[in-house]
Parts: structure tokens; C-alpha cells; sequence
């Protein structure tokens, strides 16, 4: 397996161990399908994917995982309040319009909300600016500024900040290293690659 | 649904030939939901493939309003055309008939060799006119029933349709949710929104309002011509879009116009729009019955599965088929909006279910069309691990 294709992966198990067995998960930004079919598979989960493209969404037909294709914020709206037990962001946050507006209303569709991301505070992204003047160009953004879409990155202690404004109850949380395998519990916005968080709406 | 063209080949697939239309005759006697009774029918059908030995791949295509059961294929060496989904049907192609066996039949009500208001009342020995019995999307389906029984069918692989095929294919699953394990239903609705009621309305009002209509009791060969071309005229710009018709027509004009000054001459065919309406509706007055065009967009306009309760999550509640619908961006007959909220409505009632859109130009039609993306589509859906 290439280290591009296991950091793809990376997050599976950690959302996979805080899903239920037979619940009901939407997967925002699911791309191809491959989380939610892993999910189906380990968890017996009734799983959801939304993305915008189209051969995203035929990609996750053809698994036989059900998809709706279009606007993540869109679908959200249409949903009813705890409309599923969990609502999963994996590597999607960074890409919304409005993360703000986007993570609260997924957290009244969700009773509990997943959130994978990159952690920008991570040492080496922060060297390449300071050093270097460029953003990081690796196996997980192998592309150059002018042909990737547009992001919003934010580090660690930026979404654990927003958190406590918003009220946001972080039930769980698991950093994991710049190898994305192993713990990183020492100082993690620093020395932490990649963040997962189970939230929660503070009852 | 679109009467130019189809005169090629597809060349990403084989052609199923030629091909036999079949009668299905079902002398027990058909009650219709909105009351009325038929003493025996007769389903035109036919079929491509071949059965398997546990029967399970058979594959139902629904036709769409104005089509018929003849989906691909010639029936002799002077068919000039082919079945009207024959870029999708065939061996290799997405609908694959080395792999399944497909069945189309003409709906109850057509005019295709199906019963329908123009075929002999056998208790009068004439047509039946407007003494056949108002038809619904669900006698439709229950009429296929029969003719699955008949065959010996007990299982579904599938059931496709477009539009008014859509319909009939989100019903199979509602009324026999055993039978079908997948439905793929493409530019539908779970009911007509009030502006496709109104078209409906036009057409029909067109239809009526020509004297050669007689209350529906014109004679064989005749009727109401020119109130069915306009109608049909009317309908086929639903069916288009803005762009799509700009891309085909914008301004040409034919050459042959010659303006004088006489006002009487400034009234013949001048831009090629005009040339391509006229001709779909003369090609269709001789293909299709007027009154079976008022029984069927009756039948779509009463459509309507939110039912009593308004609630389509619902009336899905005992569905157990895969379902994919699939929406068309630049279909302002049946928006993607109304494609979208059936998928919604399925997923509220956890159905395994998915919403896919294409992006094509050609508005409503764009189902018929040639598009490698919704082949792919139609392939990954039918090969999908259940």
C-alpha cells in the first residue's frame, strides 16, 4: 500500500471504532464511496454519502453504497433534525464555504459529528512557510496551489478554539502523529499530523 | 419523446437485430383503480435476451408517454429506424442483453397494439372512444403483472423507465415491492408540479377543441389532426430546453422564404425551428391515437404518490428495491428538485437509495440521448454488488 494511499485511509479506523454497529451515518464530502462501504462492511451501518461531483457519485454506485449527488450544505438542509446518529466530515471541513454555518447544522441532523482533519499547526507545514515561503506539497496535496480547489486550512488549536465558542463538546478526541499512525499525545498542535474529533451540541 | 434521427448505429455496442412484437391476451377480467372494468386486454410486447435458468435477469423497461414497447431493434430490412432506446439496449451495450433478459410492453390505454381507447369495444364492436375507462399509472403497472404471471416471471433484476417511465417504475416498487430489486428512474416526479399540469392542459384543450375530436368518436384514420400536432408541437418544446434548441436551430432560417410584400406570404415555415415543430407534429398524428394522448396525460397529471397523508416517505415505507433516480440539469419539465425529493423521501424511510444528476443541455429529453456518463451510470448501477 502506498504511504498516499494509507494516509487516504488514515482516519477509518478511528471513525470507524466511534461508530455504532447498525447505525445511521451521513458521510459529507464522501468521494468515492470507500469509507462508507468500509463502514458498511465493519459496521452493518446504514450510510449516506453527499458529494458534489458525478463521477464521484457514480463511483459510489457502482460499490452499491447510496449517494446524493450535490451541495453539501443543500442536502444538509433538507434533512430533519437528528436525522442520523452521526454525521462524519473526513478530510471535507477545510473545503466548505461557510465551515461554521455548516458544522452547526450537521450537528443538529447528527446527534454526534465527526470531524477528520489536517492539522496546519503540524510542525513541518508551518517550517515550509516560515522557511521556505510555500505551502506544503506532499503525497496528500500532491498538487501545486493552481491546480488544487480552494481550502481553508486551520490548525488544532484553531477548531478546539472555535469549538468552545460555539459550544461545541468535544467528546473525543485522537491525534495522531506525522506518520498519521501513531498517537501523538505530546504536544499535538505542534507535533500532531492529522486530528479526529466526536462531537457533540452541549446539551 | 424525440421522432428525428436514430437512424445510426451505436458503435459501442452489438444491435439486437431483428426483432418480433408479441401479443399478450389476458381475458381475465381488469378492474380499474379509478373504477372502470375491462373484460379482457391485450399487452403488445417485446422482448430481447434470453431468460436464465433461475429467471432472474429480467429487466422491465417503461416507456415514456408517447412511446412504445418496440425499444430497440428493426422488425424488418425496411425499418428506417430503430427502437427508441437502441443506443442503450443491446449486447455489450449498458443494458446488456447478453446478460439479461428485457421486456417492454406497450402501457394499457396506448395505441401501439395495446387496448386502448381506440381499440374494438368488443361489447359494441366499435371503438371504445371515451367508453374505455380512465387508466392510471398503476393500472399500467398492474397490467404488466399480469403479463410477468403470464410469462412465468416472479422476479425483477430491474425496472427502468424515464419520465412517465419513471413513474410507472418508482410504482413497481410501491405496489409490488417483492418483485423488483432495483428501480432506476430517470427525469421523474412523484407528482406533476402545476406547471406541467397546465401543459398538459394545453395539449389537451388543443386535442378537444378540433371539430374532427367528435367527443372522441372519430372514425378510424381520422380525428383530431391538427389539434393533436399542435399539442404535440406544444409538448415537444417541454421536452427541450433553451439551450438545446439553440444549439440545433438558433436563427436558421430556410432558404426558400421569399418575403413579398403580401402579408399572406409572411406566414409559410421561416426559420428551421418552425420546420422541425410542424414535422414533429405531423409525424406523430400518424403514429399516435388523440384519445390516448388525452387517457395518458390524464393519467400523469393525477399522479401523485405523497397521497392523502402528503407524506412520500410514506407511501416508500415498504419499498425493498435498490433505487437510483437520475436528474437532469437543464430538465425544467421535471426538475431535478422533484428527482431529488423522491431520493429524499426514500432515505427518510432508510431505503437504500441514490440521486445522481447529469449535466446534458437538452432539457427533459436528455434521458433518450447518447451520453457516456449516464451509460456508465446505467452500468454501474446494474452491476453494483447488492
Amino acid at each position: 500500500m502506498s504511504q498516499a494511499h494509507q494516509k487516504r485511509q488514515v482516519d477509518f479506523q478511528v471513525i470507524a471504532e466511534w461508530v455504532d454497529p447498525g447505525s445511521t451515518v451521513l458521510d459529507l464530502g464522501c468521494g468515492r464511496g470507500v469509507l462508507l462501504e468500509f463502514l458498511k462492511t465493519t459496521k452493518d451501518v446504514f450510510g449516506v454519502g453527499v458529494d458534489v461531483s458525478q463521477s464521484k457519485a457514480t463511483s459510489c454506485v457502482k460499490r452499491g453504497i447510496p449517494i446524493f449527488q450535490g451541495d453539501v450544505d443543500a442536502v444538509l438542509n433538507r434533512f430533519s433534525v437528528n436525522a442520523f446518529d452521526r454525521v462524519i466530515f473526513s478530510r471535507t471541513v477545510e473545503e466548505l464555504q461557510k465551515p461554521q454555518r455548516t458544522l452547526s447544522r450537521a450537528l443538529e441532523v447528527g446527534r454526534s459529528v465527526t470531524v477528520g482533519f489536517i492539522n496546519h499547526g503540524f510542525w513541518v507545514n508551518r517550517f515550509n512557510l516560515a522557511l521556505f515561503g510555500k505551502r506544503t506539497v506532499n503525497e496528500v496535496y500532491p498538487k501545486a496551489w493552481q491546480e488544487s480547489r480552494p481550502r481553508n486550512p486551520f490548525s488544532l488549536s484553531e477548531f478546539e478554539g472555535f469549538c468552545r465558542e460555539e459550544g461545541i463538546a468535544v467528546r473525543r478526541r485522537r491525534c495522531l502523529s506525522g506518520n498519521w499512525t501513531d498517537d501523538q499525545k505530546l504536544l499535538p498542535n505542534l507535533l500532531a499530523g492529522y486530528v479526529i474529533y466526536d462531537l457533540e451540541k452541549e446539551s | 419523446m424525440n421522432d428525428a434521427g436514430k437512424t445510426w448505429s451505436d458503435s459501442d455496442g452489438g444491435e439486437v437485430g431483428f426483432v418480433e412484437e408479441h401479443d399478450f391476451i389476458c381475458t381475465e377480467p381488469f378492474t380499474c383503480e379509478e373504477g372502470g372494468h375491462l373484460s379482457e386486454f391485450t399487452l403488445r410486447y417485446e422482448t430481447y435476451g434470453h431468460l436464465n435458468a433461475d429467471r432472474s435477469n429480467v429487466i422491465l423497461i417503461e416507456h415514456a408517454l408517447t412511446g412504445d414497447h418496440h425499444v430497440a431493434g428493426v422488425h424488418s430490412m425496411n425499418d428506417r429506424k430503430t427502437g427508441w432506446w437502441n443506443h442503450i439496449l443491446g449486447p455489450g451495450k449498458p443494458i446488456d442483453t447478453r446478460e439479461y433478459f428485457v421486456i417492454c410492453s406497450n402501457c394499457l390505454g396506448g395505441c401501439q397494439g395495446s387496448t386502448g381507447p381506440s381499440s374494438i369495444n368488443p361489447e359494441t364492436g366499435k371503438p371504445y372512444g371515451l367508453d374505455f375507462p380512465m387508466i392510471t399509472i398503476g393500472d399500467m403497472v398492474h397490467a404488466q403483472k399480469r403479463l410477468l404471471d403470464h410469462l412465468g416471471v416472479e422476479s425483477l433484476f430491474a425496472v427502468i423507465g424515464g419520465s412517465m417511465g419513471g413513474m410507472q417504475a418508482l410504482q413497481w416498487a410501491i405496489a409490488y415491492p417483492e418483485i423488483p430489486k432495483r428501480i432506476l428512474a430517470m427525469a421523474t416526479t412523484a407528482r406533476q408540479n402545476s406547471q406541467a399540469i397546465a401543459f398538459n392542459e394545453v395539449g389537451r384543450s388543443a386535442v378537444m377543441q378540433d371539430p374532427g375530436w367528435e367527443q372522441g368518436n372519430y372514425p378510424q384514420g381520422a380525428g383530431p389532426k391538427v389539434g393533436l400536432a399542435v399539442a404535440r408541437m406544444m409538448a415537444h418544446i417541454t421536452y427541450l430546453s433553451d439551450r438545446g434548441l439553440e444549439a440545433k436551430f438558433g436563427r436558421a432560417r430556410r432558404e426558400t422564404m421569399k418575403a413579398g410584400p403580401d402579408a399572406r406570404d409572411h406566414f409559410d415555415v421561416e426559420f428551421e425551428v418552425e420546420s422541425y415543430l410542424r414535422y414533429q407534429g405531423k409525424s406523430f398524428v400518424n403514429r399516435f391515437d388523440a384519445n390516448t394522448y388525452l387517457y395518458f396525460t390524464k393519467a400523469l397529471d393525477r399522479f401523485d404518490l405523497y397521497g392523502e397523508s402528503g407524506n412520500l416517505a410514506e407511501t416508500f415505507k415498504n419499498v425493498k428495491a435498490r433505487t437510483l433516480v437520475v436528474g437532469f440539469n437543464s430538465d425544467w419539465l421535471f426538475p431535478p428538485d422533484q428527482n431529488q425529493d423522491i431520493v429524499y423521501a426514500l432515505l427518510e424511510a432508510r431505503k437504500d437509495a441514490s440521486y445522481v444528476e447529469c449535466s446534458m443541455d437538452l432539457g427533459h429529453d436528455s434521458f433518450l440521448l447518447h451520453s457516456q456518463e449516464l451509460y456508465e451510470l446505467v452500468r454501474s448501477f446494474l452491476k453494483a454488488p447488492h
